[in-house]
């Protein structure tokens, strides 16, 4: 009896341990909605001389995931940026609409230098757009930042232990390092440009001589019972020049984000598992 | 390794430098003359062409410029210094007041009267309005009449072909622009393009690449095109005085180009050079000329265009309700 005991018991494991061997693994995508509410300061040259000044809120997009289930040294990153505002000049006599757009695709290598610490570090593209209006002027009322830039892109997240909660510290941070951009004259209106064809010299090659940038966002990630929440503050510093006219753009914010993990299964190859349920009948 | 990655930090952070921040001169009544002044010293686009000596100015109106003196008091000094340009399109803008220089129409006689246009002999009581065109049938019926007022006061095509088609069996037309301060090139445009039957060059413009007076890019081509499907090929006639200005002096330019038309009354007021805004900084803004444009010669026309016929308004055919420069228009369509 104890030796067909023993017997079943060996079939019955070598049963489970093929189950765990054969069980499917899925790639997460880990995302976050972010709302901020931003100082900026703004110098267009081409509208006015003065720095302007105001505030506006700001909504971004973000998700990552791993290039395969084997390759998880690997991931690709994109996030999607907007911002609305408005400023003023320092007298108050006149005010500056802006809306901007920034969205950037790329890639990073995870490693992890030390215990609890994990550095990301690789590559970005993006496009930048930033559309101002200065209702005042005459024949210049209106001036649009254009740019793409190829962006050294990181984050350093750390473990931390707070108020008994395992929380994460996450700095994010991303800088420009060579692209291309638009900048008019100064003396060349919109008409000309855009009315009469004449794009002469408003293309721009950008690099260290002639731009330089700083995108970072310092945030604590604070875990709930069912979410996930980061909370922190958002610094954006770009100086670029061109054509004789200096352009800068600071921009400082407090941001909060719900985070989430998702995994996405579409058509006859990712069919989800049967005890996933969706709607979608 | 650890040298050359010092090297390279340095380089980042040294190599930004190379942008040259722009000169910030405090709100004072001291640092927003220096402003004004500077802004039209390396923006205005007609400094070299009116000969006029921008340092010499400085000199002369830095000296009467105190910290003392009120807002209203700094303003008309400013007003008055931007008057030695001599342009239309130099205006200072503040809470209170807007300088001016009107002299390219006020030192010269009118030649126009808007209750003459408006009388029964011309537009009349009933005339049609269609957005910025107001329109009437003029000499028993065999003359078109159009007045435009303003290149602001926006039309579109379904307008223009509204009156051409009223106008359909008139001999001729006429297009009075007087008065016309200006407004949109595009509506300037526009309305020339009827006129034409090619697509022609009928201009140039070129606009400030440094700060040098004298610093502009290479003359761009303006063309006139030949409307898509509003031709008008008889007679016409535009009308003009002193204060047909701006995008008026634009409209003039173009239509002294096309087939089949005269211009007839005063020498346009001028005012070819487009126009941007600065601010100094108290936040007052400034209006100035930017991008010069010249007729298709290549020939300034910031002092006007001459007319094909000098007429002046007769004070006796005023007296009589008759409009000199109109009449003599209707005489050469005939």
């Amino acid at each position: 009896m104890k030796k067909y005991f023993i017997y079943i018991l060996s079939i019955l494991s070598s049963y489970a341990i093929a189950q765990t061997t054969d069980e499917q693994k899925y790639l997460l995508t880990s995302a976050s909605n972010t709302l901020g509410y931003s100082i900026i300061n703004l110098n267009d040259p081409y509208l006015s001389p003065l720095t302007y000044s105001g505030s506006g809120v700001g909504y971004d997009f973000q998700s990552q995931r791993f290039l395969s289930v084997e390759n998880t040294h690997i991931s690709k990153f994109q996030k999607l940026s907007l911002l609305v505002g408005k400023a003023h000049n320092p007298p108050y006599t006149a005010s500056m609409s802006y809306f901007g757009v920034n969205y950037g695709w790329g890639m990073r290598c995870h490693l992890k230098p030390m215990n609890k610490l994990r550095v990301q570090i690789g590559g970005l593209w993006d496009l930048d757009f930033m559309f101002k209006y200065l209702a005042r002027n005459v024949n210049n009322p209106v001036n649009v930042d254009l740019a793409t830039n190829l962006n050294v892109s990181g984050s350093a997240t750390y473990d931390i232990s707070l108020f008994r909660k395992d929380m994460k510290l996450k700095l994010d941070m991303k800088s420009p390092i060579l692209g291309c951009m638009f900048v008019p004259y100064s003396g060349a209106s919109y008409y000309e440009m855009f009315g009469l064809g004449n794009l002469d010299n408003v293309v721009h090659f950008s690099s260290l001589h002639n731009k330089r940038g700083l995108d970072a966002n310092l945030m604590l990630e604070i875990p709930l019972r069912r979410s996930l929440w980061r909370v922190g503050l958002g610094y954006e510093t770009m100086k670029w020049s061109a054509n004789d006219l200096v352009f800068e753009r600071n921009n400082l914010s407090i941001k909060i984000a719900s985070v989430f993990d998702f995994a996405t299964f579409a058509g006859r190859k990712k069919r989800a598992p049967s005890n996933f349920i969706s709607p979608n009948e | 390794m650890k040298k050359y990655s010092l090297i390279i930090l340095l380089v980042a952070v040294l190599l930004p430098s190379c942008m040259n921040e722009p000169i910030v001169e405090p709100n004072t009544n001291m640092g927003n003359f220096e402003s004004l002044w500077r802004i039209i010293d390396t923006k205005y686009c007609y400094l070299d062409y009116k000969k006029i000596n921008w340092d010499s100015i400085h000199t002369a109106y830095k000296a009467k410029v105190t910290e003392s003196a009120d807002a209203l008091t700094f303003f008309d000094l400013m007003g008055t210094m931007l008057g030695e340009l001599k342009d239309g399109h130099v205006n200072l803008y503040s809470d209170f007041d807007r300088s001016r220089y009107w002299k390219w129409y006020t030192d010269y006689p009118a030649n126009f009267n808007i209750d003459l246009i408006r009388s029964a002999r011309y537009l009349g009581e009933n005339y049609k309005i269609a957005n910025g065109l107001s329109y009437e049938k003029i000499d028993n019926g065999r003359v078109g009449y159009i007045y435009l007022g303003s290149f602001s006061n926006g039309f579109n095509d379904a307008n223009i072909v509204s009156a051409m088609t009223y106008f359909k069996d008139c001999k001729g037309l006429i297009i009075d622009v007087r008065d016309n301060s200006g407004g949109s090139l595009d509506y300037s445009k526009q309305l020339a393009s009827c006129f034409f039957k090619e697509e022609k060059v009928t201009g140039y413009i070129k606009h400030k690449i440094g700060n040098g007076h004298t610093d502009f890019s290479k003359a761009l081509e303006v063309k006139t095109p030949a409307h898509k499907y509003i031709q008008y090929q008889r007679q016409v006639v535009v009308l003009t005085n002193r204060k047909s200005y701006s995008a008026t002096n634009d409209f003039v330019n173009r239509m002294k180009q096309a087939p089949n038309v005269i211009i007839v009354g005063d020498k346009t007021g001028g005012g070819s050079g487009l126009p941007l805004s600065s601010e100094i900084p108290n936040g007052w803004m400034v209006r100035f000329s930017s991008s010069p444009m010249y007729d298709s010669n290549m020939q300034e026309i910031e002092w006007g265009i001459d007319p094909d016929v000098w007429v002046s308004l007769s004070s006796f055919d005023q007296a009589n309700g008759i409009d000199t420069i109109i009449e003599r228009a209707i005489k050469l369509i005939k």
